[in-house]
């Protein structure tokens, strides 16, 4: 029985981000704010939470649901790379290079960067 | 319709089999988000079956992009004191690490002569998928090739990332979260809590940061660089 229970929160839970997020969307899209409405809820969820007008109970479980399963919902995004063999077959290596390479300093400079700075913080404490 | 929706219950579950999987022998090569469109692709070559028709039902999945982005709002309130201290080393790692990206993309896309809708599809491709789609239409790219690429690299990113983590041994969590957040949005941020919450948390406000930046920036730092 609590099992079911909890099932039918976090499918509530689930239907309540997505009717925020299609409320975001049409927000953005009347406003013609230049921010996507994903950004949005994210800044509205988060200062909805921390001005306490909704309780964290309310959407943690069906939120951590979503980002659990975060990589299934990008699957069929990465199906759609088939539509653009052709073009892959004529210039995919050079890209993959491109992508690859830039990538790799992205985050090797990134990384560094973070690493540096927080072990000169560690060291001044 | 039926295809689409077959389509659909096949996607969800080879993904669950890919996953467990990945449970018993994580290997970077074994990622559901590589492994399962891979199959995905060769199945529906083998088939003869359209994209268009297995969008049919794999465009729910997508549709829960948004949903669960937003679910974001929920570490990032949970986690609010730590990225509060760590504030400063996250803005200043995240906006260098977007201008790397911008600038190493084009560089590197002019160096490989491609040509220049290519290039420009390919500068905003390490930000997530919406931002980096406007991105593309502002500088002269195609929105749809750039969405291909934010994939790719979301692919790669998430296989680059721990490679960068073992061989600089990066074993701050914040920068771990860093890395993957400003190198490869979404993807690199589900890959960040695998390795703990507060990575994934980091790299959450890193993917934001670096989308908002991006959004503002690409086209200044762009018009730098235009001959």
């Amino acid at each position: 029985m609590n099992a079911l229970k909890s099932l039918f929160k976090g499918v509530v839970q689930v239907a309540i981000l997505i009717f925020i997020s299609m409320a975001m969307n049409k927000i953005v899209d009347v406003l013609h704010l230049p921010i996507p409405g994903s950004i949005l809820g994210i800044a509205v969820i988060f200062t909805l939470l921390k001005t306490r007008v909704i309780k964290l109970e309310w959407i943690e479980q069906g939120a951590n649901w979503l980002l659990a399963e975060l990589l299934l919902f990008f699957i069929p995004a990465a199906v759609g790379v088939m539509k653009y063999i052709p073009m892959l077959e004529s210039d995919g290596v050079r890209i993959l290079i491109v992508v690859i390479f830039s990538t790799f300093i992205v985050m090797a400079s990134s990384g560094l960067t973070a690493s540096r700075i927080a072990k000169r913080k560690e060291n001044q404490s | 319709m039926i295809t689409g929706l077959l389509c659909l219950l096949i996607t969800i579950a080879l993904y669950y089999v890919c996953k467990r999987v990945y449970k018993v022998k994580s290997s970077v090569y074994l990622s559901p988000l590589l492994v399962t469109p891979v199959i995905l692709i060769i199945g529906l070559l083998l088939a003869h079956i359209p994209y268009e028709t297995y969008n049919a039902g794999g465009k729910w999945l997508s549709s829960l992009l948004q949903p669960a982005t937003i679910a974001f709002a929920i570490p990032l309130y949970k986690y609010y004191n730590v990225l509060k201290k760590h504030a400063a080393l996250i803005l200043v790692s995240v906006l260098s690490g977007s201008v790397v990206a911008i600038v190493s993309s084009l560089l590197l896309a002019q160096s490989m002569h491609l040509d220049n809708a290519l290039v420009s599809s390919l500068v905003p491709r390490s930000v997530t998928t919406p931002i980096a789609m406007s991105v593309s239409q502002v500088i002269g790219g195609v929105p749809n090739i750039t969405a291909v690429f934010v994939i790719i690299t979301g692919l790669l990113g998430s296989i680059i990332g721990p490679m960068i983590v073992k061989m600089f041994r990066i074993d701050n969590e914040v920068a771990r979260g860093v890395l993957l957040g400003t190198g490869a949005h979404g993807t690199g941020t589900s890959k960040a809590f695998e390795l703990s919450s507060l990575s994934g948390t980091i790299s959450s406000i890193s993917m934001i940061v670096a989308a908002l930046f991006t959004l503002g920036a690409a086209p200044l730092i762009l018009s730098l660089f235009s001959r």
